[in-house]
């Protein structure tokens, strides 16, 4: 073996350590939660081995049962989808409109929707509160999606401008002279090749909707409007925690968020890694 | 297209439409307690049957989030029925001023006061404002307890007995005696949730009252007395006492609370410094756990040593409340005795109604029997400025770890008490 495959084979190695511990280190925490899951109250502080001696696996059904997951699971998912739903289509319409239209008070709106990311949620609770009951909107499904929708415009539109911004106009000149409307250019055009920004826009505002439970506790007060979140509150008292239903409650609204990012990855390490820029092969592939 | 985005907004709108009517037979309480929401459920369901009022506790957890809940929905005026305020007493006097808690002093002194007089005094004490408060509230009652806490040491009955102690010590220096038996045979003395400054302040509280006495040190937080007085260093010398006699568990000084009770739910050490939440801890952790509970052992000072204590929760009655009597009579109900012992019970927490002792479990009457030895910041005359506390406890913190002398620390809580009346003269002269 010469000192050439030497040093390759001790890169490769060395490489590959640094990125299995960084593997490790994020899929610890989620084992942990898994294994904590399925011991008892008694054990979860005692037994420190990697897989305990039994397996509570009645634990999840105990925590779905307890936690009211059926109702909180669904409304999750609703709101996760209207409000994903609402972010995309607004956020990329408006992009869409300060990178292409041009329009008095431009640039102040835009810095305006930008400025709103630096309030934070807290700060806004008591006159969104005001706000949201002037409009009988407290309780309500609506008013809640709406809030949320509020909630992840900013940075969506701020990624989505880039994005358009730096995407040519030729395509558009194009679809233009075949008729195509204003509206038309932003959803046969705009839109399929913002695909890898708006994979990151999805992931982001999942993951943000599918973990809220602040707002959630602020607006609404009907049990059976509330997010999946409010059902692992059962388990976590003033001073004492069930730490084992806890765990399998956290692992049931892990799940979902894990699958989203399993699926979608791809699309989201593309969006990342390429800054969303377009290429001239995406618009020959396009065509 | 148009079509598609018409019909998705209409039926948004469609979907915010209506608003819930209020029923005149029913209450709904807004309250933080996870623990206790399966127990309010059962007690509202009781009601119901017994009265036809419909009880609906309504939780928000956790108790940050309830505040801000309530805050909003204050300042909107959709506050519920029943409610709770987790803030300081001054913020609890901020509602009162601006009309959103009712004055129940008439109904807890109607029949010769009877309501009064079943409730602990310490923890009605917390809900009162007195004559000539500072926050200037028209004197009352404005706030139910339903039930109680109290802070004290508790101890470990196996573990002691593996050191050969058969009784608890009673004062300091049976502790240090009781702490190098335990020593010997390898067993970690004392721990608390020392990291949390307020559990620090509470123990040196304690101590301040049996060495000097209330009255000396309010007037110490009126500035009267420095904190050089020979006998605010000897309460931090308690620190270095129980520093150097090796009577305090490792890492103390950075442990929050939860890890606190881990060590002693686990057996991992003899004694510990903790609230009267711990019984639901503890039997949540290990219920095999034989433990019993003591005052801090008393220094041979002339002053008695009292604990903190008084009302663990407390709701209030919304002043402009369509049912607000039925609110009151609600939570009356709850605060007899039956529902108090039920609650008990059901929670493990101390009751607030003085005659549901006789029915508690052991280890909660332990608790419930110091109650009288109580007192808390909240019913002080005057309370030391959070500057100065935390420098107090950081303090406390050093001598644990030796990085200071009770001597230093007291020289320079001194002179931060001192900066800080400077300040305030020089903002009033201004």
């Amino acid at each position: 073996m010469d000192q050439y495959q030497v040093k390759r084979i001790l890169k490769s190695t060395a490489t590959h350590a640094f990125l299995l511990s960084v593997a490790l280190t994020c899929l610890f925490p989620i084992f942990w939660m898994v294994r904590s899951a399925l011991m008892t109250n008694e054990t979860v502080f005692i037994d420190k081995s990697l897989i305990p001696a039994s397996l509570q696996f009645g634990n999840f059904y105990t925590a779905w049962l307890e936690g009211n997951f059926g109702v909180y699971f669904l409304n999750s998912v609703l709101y996760t989808t209207a409000v994903v739903i609402g972010i995309v289509l607004i956020s990329s319409l408006a992009a869409y409109s300060f990178s292409r239209l041009q329009f008095p008070g431009k640039n102040i709106f835009f810095y305006m929707f930008v400025a709103a990311m630096m309030i934070p949620l807290p700060g806004s609770f008591v006159p969104l509160y005001v706000l949201m009951n002037n409009l009988h909107l407290v309780n309500t499904r609506f008013g809640y999606i709406l809030c949320m929708i509020n909630v992840g415009l900013s940075l969506s539109i701020l990624l989505l401008k880039t994005f358009f911004d730096k995407m040519p106009q030729d395509l558009e000149n194009a679809a233009r002279i075949d008729g195509c409307s204003k509206l038309g250019l932003w959803w046969h055009v705009a839109l399929p090749l913002a695909r890898p920004a708006i994979a990151v826009i999805v992931i982001f505002n999942s993951l943000n909707v599918w973990n809220e439970y602040i707002l959630a506790t602020l607006l609404l007060n009907d049990k059976s409007l509330m997010p999946l979140q409010r059902g692992l509150m059962v388990f976590q008292g003033a001073h004492s925690v069930d730490y084992p239903l806890l765990m399998a409650g956290l692992t049931i609204a892990a799940a979902p968020i894990l699958l989203v990012y399993l699926f979608m990855q791809k699309h989201i390490i593309k969006g990342l890694s390429s800054g969303a820029v377009i290429t001239l092969d995406k618009r020959t592939k396009y065509f | 297209m148009k079509r598609f985005f018409s019909l998705i907004l209409c039926l948004l709108v469609l979907a915010g439409c209506g608003q819930v009517k209020k029923d005149p037979n029913s209450i709904v309480v807004w309250h933080w307690m996870t623990d206790r929401q399966k127990a309010f459920d059962k007690l509202a369901l009781k009601y119901q049957e017994q009265t036809g009022i419909k009880v609906q506790f309504e939780l928000y957890a956790p108790s940050d989030v309830y505040s801000q809940k309530v805050v909003a929905a204050a300042q909107a005026r959709v506050l519920p029925d029943i409610f709770g305020i987790l803030d300081k007493k001054s913020i609890m006097a901020s509602f009162v001023q601006a009309g959103f808690v009712a004055d129940l002093t008439e109904e807890f002194q109607k029949d010769n006061s009877v309501w009064e007089n079943s409730i602990f005094p310490k923890a009605l004490a917390v809900n009162r404002f007195e004559e000539g408060n500072i926050q200037k509230v028209k004197p009352g009652i404005y706030g139910v307890p339903i039930d109680v806490t109290n802070v004290q040491m508790l101890y470990n009955k196996k573990l002691l007995q593996k050191a050969g102690i058969n009784n608890p010590p009673k004062t300091f220096n049976e502790f240090l005696e009781a702490a190098q038996a335990l020593k010997r045979v390898g067993v970690p003395v004392l721990v608390s949730g020392w990291g949390e400054h307020w559990l620090v302040d509470c123990f040196a509280s304690n101590y301040a009252f049996n060495i000097m006495g209330e009255e000396k040190i309010m007037a110490t937080y009126r500035g009267e007395v420095p904190y050089t007085d020979p006998d605010w260093v000897k309460v931090l010398q308690i620190f270095a006492v129980l520093r150097d006699k090796g009577a305090l568990a490792e890492g103390i000084v950075a442990k929050p609370n939860k890890y606190a009770e881990q060590d002693f739910a686990l057996e991992r050490v003899a004694f510990a410094f903790n609230g009267s939440w711990c019984v639901n801890v503890y039997h949540d952790m290990n219920p095999k756990l034989e433990y019993g509970v003591m005052l801090p052992p008393a220094t041979d000072a002339q002053f008695p040593l009292k604990i903190w204590g008084g009302a663990g929760s407390s709701f209030m009655v919304n002043n402009t409340s369509q049912v607000k009597d039925k609110a009151v009579a609600f939570l009356k109900w709850i605060t007899a005795k039956e529902q108090q012992v039920f609650l008990s019970e059901e929670t493990k927490n101390l009751p607030a109604n003085r005659e549901a002792l006789s029915s508690l479990p052991a280890i909660l009457s332990e608790f419930a029997g110091a109650m009288d030895n109580t007192t808390h910041p909240k019913v002080w005359p005057i309370n030391e400025t959070p500057l100065v506390s935390e420098a107090f406890d950081k303090g406390i913190q050093s001598i644990i770890i030796g990085e200071k002398t009770p001597q230093d620390v007291a020289q320079e809580v001194q002179q931060v008490k001192e900066y800080g009346f400077k300040k305030a003269k020089r903002v009033t002269t201004q």
